[in-house]
Parts: structure tokens; sequence; C-alpha cells
């Protein structure tokens, strides 16, 4: 009898631990979402002010709009990048693959803020591309628009967060039968069909969990953009920032910040239901 | 084998759990003589603190802030139990006060404070109903900093808004109050009525910042990264702190300090004692409170910082140009710095100067 307890109480401390560490924050972040501040007093009567001075600002309308847009588009140009890189390490590389993938990792070992500044030694007006261009005649001045832009946050977000598409990728790759390609090929498919029709359905799942991560996590850097990005470098992140230190206005921050993941989750539950409605995604999840 | 959880087995380690955590509060009883100091990097060097540590048996524990409003929220968010000494700004410590945050300062135990500059003794800020919740500590001037060998001539507060010769060569801290601050002196915004801006006047200030960031590189939010922005090259000009100033003319760049006649910022932190101080502590506290306020620091501060103290303990000691360098030859001069303020409608001022940045 007490047998059929055991997984419970051993799922007890998870539950508990995910309860205190997660949903409980979240929880009270939703609750403070309906207050109202007044100089450093919180005024707990509930009320919907918070959100409606949210749809009625352009500025943060425009963040969260900013946010998402970015998330896409490095996701996208990651993704580009990743599948023949991911490709490589699967299918054309056999001594050296644990090699490639701890070389693709080792960037990621040296933490967020070295990463930027070696950017920015090389992007910066005296840093080695300036330089270099400078040397080679092709410029006189230097390309202030290579730091300090939007075009620079874009290159190091795309460069900080490509290892995990290429990762989602890799797996998705490694369990790809190749048999299957041959088939394609042997059938008249060309190579284009080929990827699109048989590689490309195959290695969505990794495509898919790759890009949530990439878009997850550029959605929630705000520190990139603020060194790298100049005066463009404001985020929706670092407003949440803002108020929630400088301003101490919790209400508004917690409102923006529910705001946020109530649209991360909207925008992932429509991904899953387009997916499962789709010819691939039904093969995909139902083996069909 | 199956090992098997019971229930009574749970209940008792349970209990031992909560047996052992009445124990907590004695933690900090037994660490009596271990006061937790939440102040910035650059007040808790090992040389400054080593008189004190020498004639006591406390020990110091450091708990950096990377930022005052940092500061205030981990202790709002209930961690002023867990620190002995703060070291609030001197316009933010009314938001500790309103919290209840804060205890009056004794200055039966803080000697030295008899010895605070008259500026510092007669200001209002950080007092509610005549007691003094933050005693000034040390204070200093945000200037403009910039590059002499490549700027043609000594810059005010004109060259963040006007003119294009220096455009994409300039930066502004990332920071509210002070963005605001020297966009009403540009404006010729009178003293008194900065903090309480109109409607009117906060829409001349968003114009003015609007134009503003067209001519920036960028806005800068750590002194060590401006200071990496003027060694590089990226900017030639920016609204600083003193540090870069004295840091990169070390290193053999040729910088310029420059104070506007308009006004230029000037700002204070005081130290304060979290209410939940008390007992042996509180002397331990107020007798350290009186060191950070005294000669043997301040002699420290004065060199190592530069800084300067807000008392006279140790000014008439120092040579004349470290007197000129932490600006207490001419203490006059004080009278002309516009010194920070709480404003009013600070949220307002957040959201205008996210606006701004979101333009």
């Amino acid at each position: 009898m007490e047998r059929s307890y055991l997984g419970t109480w051993l799922a007890l401390p998870v539950v508990g631990a995910v309860t205190a560490l997660c949903i409980a924050p979240l929880a009270i972040l939703l609750v403070y979402s309906f207050f109202q501040v007044n100089f450093v007093f919180i005024l707990k009567d509930p009320t919907l002010e918070n959100y409606a001075r949210l749809a009625a600002s352009d500025t943060y309308r425009n963040l969260i709009t900013k946010a998402f847009v970015s998330g896409g588009l490095v996701a996208a140009i990651t993704a580009v990048i990743g599948h023949p890189i991911a490709y490589h390490i699967a299918k054309r590389v056999t001594h050296y693959k644990s090699a490639l993938l701890i070389l693709l990792l080792v960037p990621l070992y040296t933490g967020d803020l070295v990463r930027i500044f070696a950017w920015r030694v090389l992007l910066g007006a005296e840093g080695v591309l300036n330089s270099f261009l400078i040397w080679a005649g092709v410029i006189t001045e230097p390309i202030g628009a290579l730091l300090f832009s939007s075009l620079a946050t874009h290159i190091v977000l795309t460069y900080n967060f490509l290892p995990f598409m290429v990762l989602g990728l890799w797996l998705a790759y490694e369990s790809l039968d190749d048999r299957l390609v041959e088939a394609a090929s042997d059938l008249g498919a060309g190579r284009v069909s080929s990827f699109l029709r048989i590689t490309f359905p195959l290695t969505l799942p990794g495509l898919i969990a790759g890009g949530m991560m990439v878009f997850v996590m550029v959605v929630g850097d705000y520190l990139t953009p603020q060194l790298v990005g100049g005066v463009s470098g404001i985020t929706i992140v670092s407003a949440i920032n803002d108020l929630f230190g400088t301003a101490f206005d919790w209400p508004l921050g917690s409102a923006i910040a529910w705001t946020m993941l109530a649209i991360l989750c909207l925008f992932f539950t429509l991904a899953a239901l387009v997916i499962s409605r789709s010819t691939w995604g039904r093969a995909l999840m139902g083996g069909e | 084998m199956v090992n098997r959880i019971r229930r009574r087995t749970i209940l008792k380690t349970a209990a031992a759990g909560a047996a052992l955590g009445m124990f907590a509060p004695f933690k900090r009883a037994i660490a009596a003589n271990d006061l937790v100091w939440m102040t910035w990097e650059n007040l808790a060097k090992d040389e400054y603190l080593a008189a004190f540590l020498e004639k006591s048996d406390v020990s110091i524990t450091k708990n950096f802030i990377g930022t005052d409003d940092e500061q205030f929220a981990k202790l709002r968010a209930g961690g002023a139990s867990s620190v002995d000494l703060i070291t609030p700004g001197l316009d933010k410590v009314e938001f500790y006060v309103a919290s209840n945050l804060l205890q009056p300062i004794d200055f039966d135990k803080v000697p030295n404070a008899a010895l605070l500059y008259d500026t510092f003794k007669n200001t209002d800020l950080g007092k509610k109903d005549g007691k003094t919740y933050g005693v000034p500590f040390y204070w200093g001037i945000n200037p403009i900093v910039y590059r002499a060998d490549l700027m043609d001539s000594e810059p005010d507060w004109s060259v963040f808004f006007e003119g294009d010769k220096y455009a994409g060569k300039l930066a502004m801290r990332d920071y509210a109050l002070e963005g605001i601050m020297i966009a009403a002196m540009y404006l010729g915004i009178p003293r008194d009525r900065m903090f309480h801006m109109d409607d009117a006047e906060l829409a001349e200030v968003k114009k003015a910042l609007k134009a503003q960031k067209k001519l920036l590189r960028t806005y800068w939010n750590s002194i060590g990264d401006l200071t990496n922005l003027f060694a590089t090259g990226e900017i030639v000009c920016a609204f600083s702190w003193v540090p870069p100033y004295y840091d990169l003319r070390a290193r053999g760049l040729n910088m310029g300090m420059a104070k506007p006649k308009a006004g230029v910022i000037g700002w204070c932190d005081t130290i304060a004692v979290p209410a939940s101080v008390e007992g042996e502590m509180r002397d331990v506290v107020f007798d350290f409170v009186n060191y950070l306020l005294g000669p043997e620091y301040g002699e420290k501060l004065a060199f190592g910082g530069p800084y300067a103290q807000s008392t006279s303990a140790i000014r008439d000691k120092l040579p004349e140009e470290q007197r000129e360098k932490i600006f207490i030859q001419d203490l006059s001069i004080m009278d002309s710095f516009v010194w920070k303020e709480n404003p009013p409608r600070y949220n307002d001022w957040v959201a205008l100067w996210n606006e701004v940045k979101a333009s």
C-alpha cells in the first residue's frame, strides 16, 4: 500500500520547488499588476489602470513590438546560418564531431560581457574591421554604424544565440534517416526539392526547439542592446527594469511583464495549433 | 531492497528542520561583531577601513550596490534586516524614511558630525520632523568631461543640444533624473522650478532631449564603460562623473573637465542606519559612522577617490592641490551646484526619459 504512494512523495519536492520558485513569483507579479503606486506606497485597491496605461502608451507598445520583431529576425537568421552548420556536424564529420561541438560551445563559456566587448573591439571606430578597411583603402573615415546601432545589436545577438539554434538542429539532423534523402534522390528529386520535402520537415522539431530558445532569449536580452545598440539600445526589458528600479512603479512593471508573458504564451499556443493542424505537424506528432 | 519513505520519517525530518530553523535568529546574534555595510565598491577599500578595524574587534562584510535604486529595491523587498548600514543618495533618503526603513542618527554617538560643512548641516534633505535619517557622507560633482585634444574649446551644456560638429561623438548617462536636469539647465529653467516642472516645461524638455538623441553616440551605464568609450575614441565629450578625467589623464590622454556656468550637478551620498539595527550592533554601527566622518577615512578618500568628505575633519591637513581637486579649497563653490533632489513627479520623468529613448 505504502509503495503506491512512493511516486507521490518523491514528486512532492519537485512540485514544491516549481510552485515556490516559478509559479508563486509569477502569481505575485500578476497580483501586483492590478495595484497602483503612490510615491513609495503600493495601493492595493485592484484596478486595471496599469493595463490601460500600457494600451494607451505608444512607447511601451512599440517596444514590445520591437522585441518580438528582433526575436523573430534573429531566430530566422540563426536558422539560415544554423542549418548548414548543423548538417555539416551531423552528417559530414565523424572524427572531429565532438571537437566541433565543443568549439561551437566555447564562446558560451566566456560569458555575455566578454563576448559583447570582443565585438566592440571588432566593430568600433578604432576597431579591427574599420582599421582594416581604412588600411585597405576601401574607406577613409571609420564607419560609425558598425557599432552602437541596431545593426550591431543584431549581429551580436545572432552570434550569441547561434549555438542554441545549431544544437537544436544538430540533434534533429542526427536522427534524420539518410536513406529517406537517398530514396528521394533516387526517385528524381533535386537537392532543393529533397531539402524542402524531406530534410526540412523532418528537422523541423529541431528548428522549432532552437527557434523558440533563440526567440525567447533575444526578447529577454537587454545587455546586448544596451552595450552595442547605442541610442537605439532601449528594450522593453530595460524599460521594465527602469520601472522596477528607478521609478519604483512595480505595478506598471508587473503589468508590462505579464503582458509580455501572455503574448509569448499566445504566440507559442498559436504556433502549436498551426503545427498540429498541418499535414507535416500531424505526421510528426502522430507518426502518420 | 526497497527504501520506503514513511510518513513518520518525513514528519521527523521536517520537525528536525523546523527545530534547526529556530536557531536562525541567533546567527545574527552570534555574528554581533560582523557589520554588514551596503555600499559602493570604491568606498569600502581595505586600506580605507584598516584604521577602524585595527582599533576594534569588529569585522565588516561589504555588500556592494550597482545603483541607488537597486539598494532601495533590496531594502524595500525585505532586505533591511540583513544589513547594518546603507549608503543612500541624499535625494533618496526620503524614500527610505517614508517606507519606515531607517532610524534617526544618534548624534551623541557621532561626534565627528559636528564638523559637517554648513551646506550639509543646513540642508532639509535627509531629514524629517527635525531628525536626521541620512547623514551626509561624501560628495562631488558630475561635470562634462571631454577630450581636449579633439575639441576646439571648452564645451557647455549646449554641445549636447545644438550644432552638428560633434554629432555622433557625444555620450549621456542613461539616467532620467540627471538627463532631465541637464535639459532644464540648458533651457534656462530656474533652479527653484527645476524639480517642479509643469506639463508645458516637461514638453519643452522632451523636445530638447529628442534633439539631443540625434547627436549622441550612446547612453552610458557604467563609469568603466564610459572611460572605455573615451579611450577607444568612440566619443569626445560626455556628461560624466569625475573619475574618467583623472584615469585618462594618468594614461596620457589630454582630457578636460568643464563646469558649465548654467549649473553643475552636485551629488551627495549619506550613511543611514536601518530601523532594525539595535543593541550592541547599534553602538558598533554608530562608532563606524563616526569613523567614516573622521580624518583617517577622509584622508584616504581624498587621495584614493579622489572625493571630498562631508566634514572638515581632514580639510586643513590636505595640500592645496588636493583641496582644489576635490572642490574644497573654496567652499563657496558648493553654492553654485545644483544639488540633486527627488522630483514629486519622478514617475513622469522616467516615462518621459523612456519615451525619448524609444523615439
